[in-house]
């Protein structure tokens, strides 16, 4: 007994550091957040109060409450979009590609991860323009007399978040359905399904794993970043980041900011609870 | 394993010790706008006082003062201000005086000294080191000029999904007041909401809301063939490249901004802060700053005429001031609660 | 099938490079702007960044941030994931879930709590403060990577050292650290590039001593340039070097 007490005595003296650090730079953070969040800017002034007023401009006032819309849609379409590009670029990596070259062929896949973030928008932005390489080269084989928007509108944001997340859930994807045994797919053979069915039937569910935990980080970077669509969309409309980031940079006013935050941060906790069964955080 | 965490530390402890070997004796914190982050601009100066100045940007005014709230007495000597918003500045004990026999405001273009935005009671607080314009930037092979001429031109038909909006609102709400016959000094919260909907109507004719560098690449690269706001800051870089880059000040008018250079009142380093401020006013800083990396426009001291290349005075209308200077406006001044409703109508426009 | 599988590979991998082609390819325009035609190549953009002051000071101050802030994470990962995989704690999946939670959550959170924080304490923005953050973004991911990787085989050799009078210091770092060492140098590596590459903490949580991304976005925002390409350009063969040396050397052999 004495063994076991002094044993988890040692376990925990190891857990308590990085304990600590969370606690003291995270959660202690994000609860003076929300308490700022309930404070009123007043000219310049923060006048500490509590109550929701914060929270009751975001939905009524139709500029801040679009924000959430926007981010929303954007972040499900982003999504939606990857795992269908995805899901399938893994299963020929994992399936069609020989398994000497399947290592190059995923580091191949995921190669532009290494560019700089900030980078990887403005590249974006030089490909999708009036007079950058895409437009040109449909012009250039017929397929357009002119060239369309792209640039500046909600189709460039998430054509540069999809080609980020095509890459990350290729990866969880990917290392998803290497684990699965082949026999899964022989034994739906013999038992009669069809190539097609046992991909739908058997194949696919058991890569729910992988796909969903793809969707969850998919979900929390894309709805949290500031860049791409700042970069991208033209200030045609606001995701709740370039909101937050507009009260902070122009305004000073902080709890506006926290409030859109405390928002942002419950969006993500729904996104975690319908994707939780799913999920193996520890394991990613 | 070993030979990783060697060359980890390796490099590390090279690169802390490079980077202790570059800080000078002494150091200046500047509060600036993007222009003063060129290290062309501030290297003679942190030669010649064996100084390190360190920069920090920020966007809007407003942004600036809770950046000052939030920091401790003494963490910044140098504030680079709107010129108009001198007096925010004042009003609450930011600035302090400047020794003003000594700042060569004589030799400054009569217009830009703005003795009424920079001084207060007989001091001196702040002085003007930069001014340009807010108004109509255009690729003169895609548009018919004398259309420019006319801003309510840019609200129809014929250059929709053309324009460029610069995302600011101050200038922009100017310019959208003078469209419409309001004076920038006449602008007050009425003025402000009866301008919505022709804001909502410019934004459903404009292809994109953008900062300077997107506007910018807008017009290098053909997506647009007009910025609304734009000026000589946009145009000047590109101009080498393209001459069909062009701006005019249709006969509206347009708006005028000015920056304002000051130091803070809180700083542990007056003498050297204002040294700085007389650099940036010299003609030798003035030509420097004018040209600096982040954007061009002209100098408040006329003398750093006599420094500039001719290409570089061409590229900024320097013989073609007067008449600017006449026909422009002072940036709208509003105040706190005003300044609110303004930035609420733009967020609007931009959610439209 | 087979056609179509190597169609639709084809066509992916088009769109996967198709910015990273032409970021490249453009940084080696001569004119002033980044847009067709292409009328290069020339070196002169790489020369203009290599000389920028405030480009290399930042580089170096990323460098040191991603480093020192891994190695943090790293160390406070690994004991956590040690402390946890060890002995059933009462309350275990609550710690798990609390050391977990900074991943689930958008940087821009974190920043601006951070942010509101030290504002409060009267701390200074600088890279201190961005390598807290930095942190505290990077022990969830170690500390996953090394929780997955720990087994019973590893407990085993761990419980026998003990048994052997090894100290608790020495079990540590002497069995267990070694024989999780490709799972260590993953994990440390992954931190590296996620703190280097990290842009909204150091944003918002810097004041003149700026990280490459923050660097970078303030050149994009004051021009269109093609240094801006040789920036990126730079950082992209940068990693993809080191990631060959890692692969060819670190990673073949551990797993041989």
């Amino acid at each position: 007994m004495t063994i076991e007490h002094q044993e988890r005595r040692r376990a925990f003296g190891f857990v308590t550091p990085a304990l600590i650090w969370t606690c003291a730079f995270f959660l202690v953070p994000f609860a003076v957040m929300v308490l700022l969040s309930l404070a009123h800017l007043e000219g310049r002034e923060i006048i500490q109060t509590y109550d929701l007023d914060n929270y009751v401009k975001i939905f009524t006032e139709p500029s801040l409450f679009k924000g959430i819309v926007v981010s929303l849609e954007i972040t499900l379409i982003v999504t939606v979009i990857s795992i269908l590009l995805a899901w399938p670029l893994a299963w020929i990596i994992a399936t069609q590609v020989p398994q000497r070259y399947q290592r190059l062929a995923i580091m191949l896949a995921v190669l532009p991860f290494w560019t700089s973030y900030v980078v990887r928008s403005y590249a974006w932005a030089l490909v999708l323009g009036q007079n950058g390489v895409v437009m040109q080269a449909l012009i250039g084989i017929g397929i357009l007399d002119e060239p369309i928007q792209i640039m500046a509108t909600r189709a460039a944001t998430i054509i540069g978040f999809v080609h980020f997340f095509v890459m990350l859930l290729t990866l969880t994807i990917y290392s998803n359905l290497i684990q699965l045994s082949p026999n899964y797919a022989r034994a739906a053979a013999d038992l009669g399904a069809s190539g097609w069915n046992t991909l739908r039937l058997v194949i696919l569910p058991l890569t729910l794993p992988g796909i969903m935990t793809g969707a969850f980080l998919t979900f929390v970077l894309c709805i949290g970043d500031y860049i791409t669509p700042q970069i991208l969309g033209g200030n045609n409309e606001l995701t709740m980041p370039q909101l937050i980031m507009l009260q902070l940079g122009r305004r000073g006013d902080f709890p506006m900011a926290s409030a859109l935050s405390v928002i942002l941060m419950m969006l993500v906790t729904l996104a975690y609870a319908a994707t939780a069964r799913w999920l193996k955080m520890e394991r990613v | 394993m070993k030979r990783v965490i060697q060359f980890g530390t390796g490099s590390t402890l090279a690169v802390m010790l490079s980077s202790t070997a570059l800080m000078a004796a002494e150091e200046l914190n500047a509060l600036v706008w993007c222009d003063h982050t060129d290290p062309a601009l501030l290297e003679p100066f942190e030669t010649a006082h064996n100084v390190r100045v360190n920069v920090k940007e920020y966007e809007g005014t407003a942004a600036a003062l809770a950046i000052l709230d939030q920091s401790r007495p003494g963490d910044w000597d140098v504030l680079v201000i709107d010129g108009v918003d001198v007096g925010r500045a004042v009003d609450e004990g930011r600035l302090a005086a400047l020794p003003a026999d000594q700042l060569p405001t004589a030799s400054f273009f009569p217009e830009v000294v703005m003795a009424d935005n920079n001084t207060r009671d007989g001091v001196t607080y702040a002085v003007t080191e930069k001014f340009g314009y807010n108004t109509i930037a255009y690729n003169k092979s895609k548009v018919d000029v004398a259309d420019m001429n006319d801003m309510s031109t840019l609200w129809g038909e014929k250059y929709a999904g053309k324009i460029a909006v610069y995302d600011y609102y101050l200038p922009l709400l100017g310019l959208v007041g003078l469209e419409q016959g309001i004076n920038t000094a006449d602008l007050d919260s009425n003025a402000v909401e009866g301008m919505r909907e022709r804001l909502y109507a410019l934004k459903d004719a404009a292809k994109s809301v953008s900062d300077v560098v997107a506007s910018q690449t807008a017009l290098a690269t053909g997506e647009v063939d007009i910025v609304i706001g734009g000026g000589e800051w946009l145009t000047a870089v590109l101009s080498a490249e393209n001459s069909d880059m062009d701006w005019l000040v249709p006969e509206e008018g347009a708006l005028r901004w000015s920056q304002s250079i000051g130091v803070l009142e809180d700083s542990t380093n007056k003498d050297l802060a204002v040294e700085f401020v007389k650099y940036i006013t010299s003609p030798e800083g003035q030509a420097r700053l004018a040209t600096s990396s982040c954007y061009w426009a002209m100098p408040a001291n006329a003398e750093a005429g006599a420094i500039l290349t001719d290409a570089e005075k061409t590229a900024l209308r320097w013989d073609e001031q007067a008449d600017y200077l006449a026909r422009t406006q002072l940036y709208p001044t509003p105040d706190a609660d005003l300044d609110l409703a303004m930035q609420d109508l733009w967020t609007d426009m931009l959610q439209q | 099938m087979r056609i179509l599988s190597w169609a639709y590979l084809a066509a992916i991998f088009v769109f996967i490079f198709l910015p990273v082609v032409v970021l490249v390819l453009f940084s080696f325009q001569d004119s002033r702007l980044p847009i067709p035609p292409f009328d290069g190549p020339t070196l002169k953009w790489y020369a203009t960044v290599l000389a920028d002051r405030n480009m290399m000071e930042a580089l170096a101050n990323s460098l040191l941030v991603a480093l020192i802030s891994a190695a943090i994470a790293l160390l406070l990962g690994f004991f956590a994931a040690q402390g946890l995989s060890r002995v059933k704690l009462p309350g275990s999946v609550l710690m798990r879930g609390v050391l977990i939670a900074p991943m689930t959550v958008s940087y821009l959170i974190i920043a601006l709590g951070l942010l509101t924080v030290f504002n409060n304490l009267g701390f200074r923005p600088s890279l201190w403060t961005t390598g807290i953050g930095h942190v505290v973004i990077n022990v969830p991911l170690c500390f996953a990577i090394l929780f997955a990787a720990m087994g019973d085989h590893q407990k085993n050799a761990e419980r026998a050292a003990r048994d052997l009078g090894a100290s608790e210091l020495q079990v540590v770092f002497l069995v267990s650290a070694p024989m999780l060492k490709p799972a260590l140098l993953a994990a440390y590596f992954l931190a590296v590039t996620f703190s280097w590459d990290e842009f909204i903490i150091a944003f918002l949580l810097t004041r003149f001593d700026v990280t490459l991304p923050v660097e970078i976005w303030s050149m994009l925002r004051s021009g269109l340039s093609p240094a801006t390409n040789a920036i990126g350009s730079l950082v992209f063969l940068v990693s993809i070097a080191i990631l060959i040396i890692l692969e060819l050397t670190v990673f073949r052999k551990s797993k041989s």
